[in-house]
């Protein structure tokens, strides 16, 4: 036990290993400090939805009362959704800068409305966040290079090597060293993001989970040292072969991938939905308007008993055929999906043989911050935008008056569907 | 001068005087600390150490005086376990350092040429984590007491290396040496750069040293030094002793006469 | 042969002895080819596949049948933003904005279908760009090979005697100087040969490409200067290694995204949702249409009534209902400028503060020069954004217009079976509207961007000069 307070003592007192250390603790603090920062903005924007959107469905309400018309209701009525962050999205806020977590959305076609974005500033999302998955991924192996690359060559070229060497217990020395070493940083950065985790209420089970990887992330870097070391070059060769190491693994290799993903998997415009979709949608303007409902209650007949269409303009029509241009487009937004996804898998599998971005992967994946988390908002908002149909179409295709009071009644997001 | 407790090993018979004579091999000493026995050792195809035969006792200061590749970094290696005899016995205290290295170990204290400690530490800060890295941790106390014993100035306790000069460090190391109390010291060119003043001051902590039944090998190149302190001298040559002389009467050795002999052989420097 | 080149020819002999040194500059010359590939084939792939996109976007507007203009204004446009030349050597912020954008009347929609959705993840640890390479790659590479150039021969103890050989302490700094100057510009050759790949295109122009050099040069001279100096100050090559990697793990790597998230916190944006409901607010506030009794538009009536000297809408000699949409969309649009200037005011805002942090690090100066004289920056996108809202605006008036002109009031108010057809306008009405064209920013506009960022740089080589020279004085003299 006393040795290694003895190695502790000893690598503390050394100048390069102790600014190491604390520079690590300060960056991943101030990184933990951003990221619980960004995430306590999201969450009061988010707070703050339900206020606004009180106003302004309260305007709309008064305004469609004077008429009654459901129509019109479904209309001019926008309803909000969100993507709350998860509890430790303050550690990876992954896509989260880029892709909307606030949305609204009509009963009109969606696939004209959901993949809209929200305002950011883009020369701000393009070098990346400054979050825990940044120190961790990015720095935290150059804290690693800077502790590790001269663990042995240190100790020769200072010319202790050979009577440290004549010690009884040689081996276990190195051994030492290396664990409190490793120990000291995974401290310096893991301690930080435990104290956010804990304050935004992560679950022990994730907080452990990321302990380990971040700990087999410095391990691996640590052990690619004591390969370097092996070659038995001095502590300054081996400081530029892993930093070499380090640019080949975290900048070029992921950059290079992206390219070859990208080219590998095409993905056709999302615009070219939009087009498609909007071509279905006014189409309708051309063709008999029964055509059209007849077209509708083929595939929704729980609608097909409606009263036949008036003279006049009539807003079951008007919805009926945007639905029907969502779904003629189906196919593709399917296909565009599948190959969003499967561009994100390709990358997480690369992740397998290339820890950075294994780790980078894993930590959204976490944090619920990766595509499949705006994906799966993807899926809550088109699930809400189903049950916003249902609701006005009760009140359209039955012809019941829609007054104030049943903009109350309209479906909430997030909550259980009210019959 | 402080009391060192007891050395393990019991204090052996000194030496008698003996003729000088040529030994091809030694003979097996039972009280042998250290034991060589007609060891060939070789890196690939460079025949370094060649039927080497050497003991040395406890209380007895050995001088392996060879020049440049004589084999004698060679021998220490082989005592510490860092390289394996192709042929031939090793022995520390009757551990084989190639089978059993932290056994042997164990028993030895080594000071390289250059004794390099950590410049951040102090010196008792120094004899302290060296001391526990060998596993005999000594308090502070003790260890104040050992550096009184090495001759190291008491305002030098608590300052960091970095100031030190080559005999101040060297004190530390010995200091730590001492206290392990290990029946083994080995010494690599232990006067080479002290100043006359310093290299007196070794000779007697050395003795003091052997006084207390510790069996003390150094390697030199410098006959003076070699003839200064030790007990009995070894020239090595070609991987071999060629020649073993032992300490007679006051004056010693015959430095002169050692020194018309051996100087064609490049062993003075 | 001067002391200098003497010196200069040695340092280059060493670094090609040095295995490591020669691969790793084999190696970044690969990646660099490989980036200048890459993204010229990326950029034409994008601007094909764009133009494409508008063509087909065109011709779907065009092709349209007789409709009721307003019909029109809700059928609506797409428009997508060209790529300029130089993003095949800076795509700058290309990827993370939107590139396509559906106009329709009432509504500002955003910027849709940003690569930085659509493509794989990986995206986010940087892109393979010319650019790229240059700005975070070749310094390292200038950091492997000079870190030694000076603290080497301090180390061995090699420099007093450099100098008691004749050699000037100006002449050993200048020579090392030169010669990681001269792998420098060996690193930027293949970058270069990008730029004349660009060269032969419509819309490179001369000015931003010479910046464009320009910068590069002063920021790969930038970290000669910083090589050489440090590795003047310190004792030890390792020293000098682990100082200069530190330098450029936080100004190449740590502060470039530590700047955004000072100035998101300095300057916070509303989102599209407050935005939105602010700007329904207001209008509610200006003229609400839908309300019979607002003051605004009850207003407007009668000062229409009064201009043309009737007392009812349905004796007006033009479409009312074409009236009320256009002045309706000019109070929106009137809106939709005024929130899009604060945002944009606030995004200006918050790229000054990155560029203030600029002045610690270089390469965030050189990535804002480099963005601005390609126009591939935020205010590229603001242009184009500036622009569509523009466009957006004349082509909903012009078909707001159509209705009030050629559909008549009692054709539009009627609701009998022939109703339809009679509101319909022909369809050589839509042929007659003008396209989108975006008109990329001039090059005396990208060059005068860039200036604010060379300026920084320029100042970082004056300062790295001075200390250089002070350093030199010293060199020898201390050890």
């Amino acid at each position: 036990m006393t040795l290694w307070r003895h190695e502790t003592r000893l690598l503390l007192r050394s100048r390069l290993a102790l600014a190491a250390l604390i520079l690590m603790a300060l960056l991943s603090a101030a990184a933990v400090a951003a990221g619980m920062a960004e995430v306590a903005r999201q969450h009061a924007a988010i707070d703050a939805v339900a206020a606004a959107q009180a106003e302004d469905i309260g305007a709309v309400a008064d305004y469609v009362d004077r008429t009654k018309d459901a129509g019109s209701a479904a209309y001019y009525s926008f309803h909000p959704t969100w993507d709350s962050p998860a509890p430790l999205a303050f550690a990876a806020i992954g896509m989260r800068d880029v892709a909307p977590y606030i949305l609204r959305v009509r009963a009109l076609g969606l696939e004209a409305q959901i993949y809209d974005g929200d305002t950011f500033n883009p020369e701000l999302a393009l070098p990346g966040r400054f979050d825990f998955s940044f120190v961790l991924v990015f720095l935290a192996p150059l804290f690693a290079i800077a502790l590790f690359h001269d663990l042995k060559s240190g100790e020769r070229e200072a010319g202790r090597a050979r009577m440290l060497d004549a010690m009884p217990g040689g081996r276990r020395l190195w051994f030492r060293r290396a664990m409190v070493r490793f120990a000291l940083l995974l401290g310096a950065l893991i301690v930080p993001f435990l104290v956010g985790a804990i304050l935004s209420g992560v679950g022990v089970g994730a907080m452990l989970l990321i302990v380990i990887v971040a700990a087999l992330y410095l391990l691996f870097w640590i052990g690619l040292a004591a390969l370097v070391a092996r070659l038995g070059h001095g502590s300054t060769a081996n400081a530029a072969t892993l930093a070499g190491l380090w640019l080949m693994l975290v900048l070029v290799i992921p950059t290079f991938a992206n390219v070859a993903i990208n080219r590998a998997v095409p993905v056709g415009q999302g615009s070219e939905i939009a087009l498609a979709q909007r071509e279905r949608v006014h189409a309708a303007w051309e063709i008999p308007r029964e055509e059209t409902m007849r077209r509708f209650y083929a595939s929704h007949p729980q609608w097909a008993d409606s009263p036949p269409l008036p003279q006049a303009f009539h807003y079951k029509w008007y919805f009926a055929f945007h639905q029907l241009g969502d779904e003629s487009v189906a196919d593709r937004v399917r296909a565009y999906r599948q190959g969003l996804e499967r561009r994100a898998a390709i990358a997480n599998s690369l992740g397998w043989v290339l820890p950075s971005v294994g780790v980078q992967a894993l930590l959204t994946r976490l944090a619920r911050t990766d595509l499949a988390a705006q994906l799966a908002y993807q899926d809550r908002i088109r699930a809400f935008h189903r049950d916003l149909r249902e609701f006005y179409y009760g009140y359209m295709f039955r012809d019941r008056p829609f007054a104030k009071a049943d903009f109350a009644h309209a479906p909430r997001f997030g909550a259980p569907l009210t019959p | 001068m402080v009391a060192i407790r007891a050395a393990r090993m019991p204090r052996p018979p000194r030496f008698g005087a003996t003729p000088l004579m040529m030994q091809e091999t030694a003979m097996p000493n039972p009280n042998s600390e250290i034991l060589i026995d007609a060891v060939q050792l070789s890196y690939g195809s460079h025949h370094v150490l060649n039927g080497l035969s050497l003991n040395v006792a406890g209380g007895e200061v050995y001088a392996l005086l060879g020049g440049n590749g004589a084999g004698k970094s060679t021998t220490l290696s082989a005592l510490l376990g860092f390289v394996r005899a192709d042929a031939g016995r090793v022995a520390v205290g009757g551990i084989d350092p190639a089978r059993d290295p932290d056994g042997a170990r164990r028993r030895i204290a080594y000071l390289p040429e250059n004794v390099a400690l950590y410049e951040h530490l102090s010196a008792v800060e120094n004899a302290d984590y060296l001391l526990a890295l060998s596993g005999t941790p000594r308090a502070r106390a003790a260890i104040v007491e050992a550096l009184a014993a090495a001759g190291l100035q008491e305002r030098a306790y608590d300052q960091r290396l970095a100031g030190f000069s080559k005999g101040m460090r060297q004190k530390v190391a010995i200091a730590v040496a001492l206290l392990r109390e290990v029946p083994v010291l080995l010494l690599d060119e232990p006067t080479s750069g002290l100043d006359p003043r310093a290299t007196s001051d070794f000779n007697t902590l050395l003795h003091a040293v052997r006084d207390r039944g510790t069996a003390v090998l150094m390697v030199t190149h410098d006959l003076l030094s070699a003839a200064d302190v030790a007990d009995r001298i070894g020239f090595l040559e070609g991987g071999r002793i060629v020649e073993e002389v032992t300490a007679e009467g006051p004056a010693r050795f015959d430095v002169r006469g050692l020194r018309d002999r051996f100087a064609g052989r490049a062993l003075a420097a | 042969m001067s002391a200098v080149s003497l010196i200069a020819r040695d340092e280059l002999r060493l670094m090609r002895r040095n295995r490591v040194a020669v691969t790793a500059v084999v190696l970044l010359v690969i990646l660099t080819l490989v980036a200048v590939v890459t993204s010229w084939t990326h950029q034409q792939g994008i601007a094909a596949a764009r133009a494409q996109h508008q063509a087909h976007a065109d011709h779907a507007f065009e092709a349209q049948p007789d409709r009721h203009p307003h019909r029109v204004v809700h059928y609506g446009h797409f428009i997508f933003r060209p790529l300029g030349p130089l993003a095949a050597f800076d795509p700058g912020v290309d990827a993370f904005t939107g590139n396509s954008m559906f106009l329709e009347g009432h509504r500002q929609n955003t910027a849709n279908f940003g690569d930085v959705r659509q493509s794989s993840p990986l995206i986010r640890f940087g892109q393979l760009t010319p650019a790229f390479v240059l700005q975070a790659v070749a310094p390292l590479l200038l950091i492997f090979l000079g870190y030694g150039a000076v603290a080497r021969e301090t180390e061995r103890g090699t420099l007093r005697p450099l100098m008691l050989q004749g050699a000037s302490a100006r002449a050993i700094v200048l020579g090392k100087l030169l010669a990681l100057g001269s792998v420098a510009l060996l690193i930027a050759v293949p970058a270069m040969i990008g730029f004349a790949l660009i060269a032969g295109q419509a819309g490179a122009y001369a000015g931003p490409m010479a910046t464009i050099v320009l910068a590069y040069a002063a920021y790969l001279a930038l970290w000669v200067g910083i090589v050489t100096l440090v590795s003047m100050l310190v004792r030890r090559r390792r020293d000098a290694l682990l100082a200069l990697l530190a330098v450029w793990a936080v100004t190449v790597v740590l502060l470039p995204r530590v700047a955004p998230e000072i100035a998101n916190r300095a300057y916070p944006l509303a989102n599209r949702l407050q935005t939105d409901v602010a700007i329904a607010r207001d209008l509610r506030r200006l003229g609400d249409s839908h309300n019979p009794d607002d003051p605004h538009f009850a207003e407007f009536k009668k000062a229409t009534l009064a201009r043309y000297g009737v007392t009812r809408v349905e004796d007006l000699p033009v479409n009312y209902k074409g009236l009320l949409a256009l002045e309706g969309e000019a109070l929106t649009s009137r809106l939709f400028d005024h929130y899009a200037a604060r945002d944009f005011a606030a995004q200006a805002a918050q790229n000054a503060l990155v560029g203030a942090i600029g002045l610690v690090s270089p390469a965030i100066a050189l990535r804002q020069t480099s963005m601005a004289a390609a126009g591939t920056d935020f205010e590229g996108h603001r242009r184009f954004l500036e622009q569509a809202e523009a466009y957006r605006y004349d082509l909903i008036q012009r078909l707001n217009r159509l209705q009030a002109e050629a559909v008549t009031y009692a054709d539009d108010t009627a609701e009998d079976a022939g109703a339809d057809k009679r509101k319909r306008i022909t369809a050589d009405h839509w042929r007659k509207l003008p396209e989108f064209g975006f008109r990329a920013a001039g090059p005396d506009a990208l060059v005068r961007a860039s200036l604010p960022g060379l300026a920084v740089l320029s100042g970082w080589l004056v300062v790295i000069g001075a200390a250089l020279v002070l350093a030199t004085r010293r060199l020898g003299a201390r050890r």
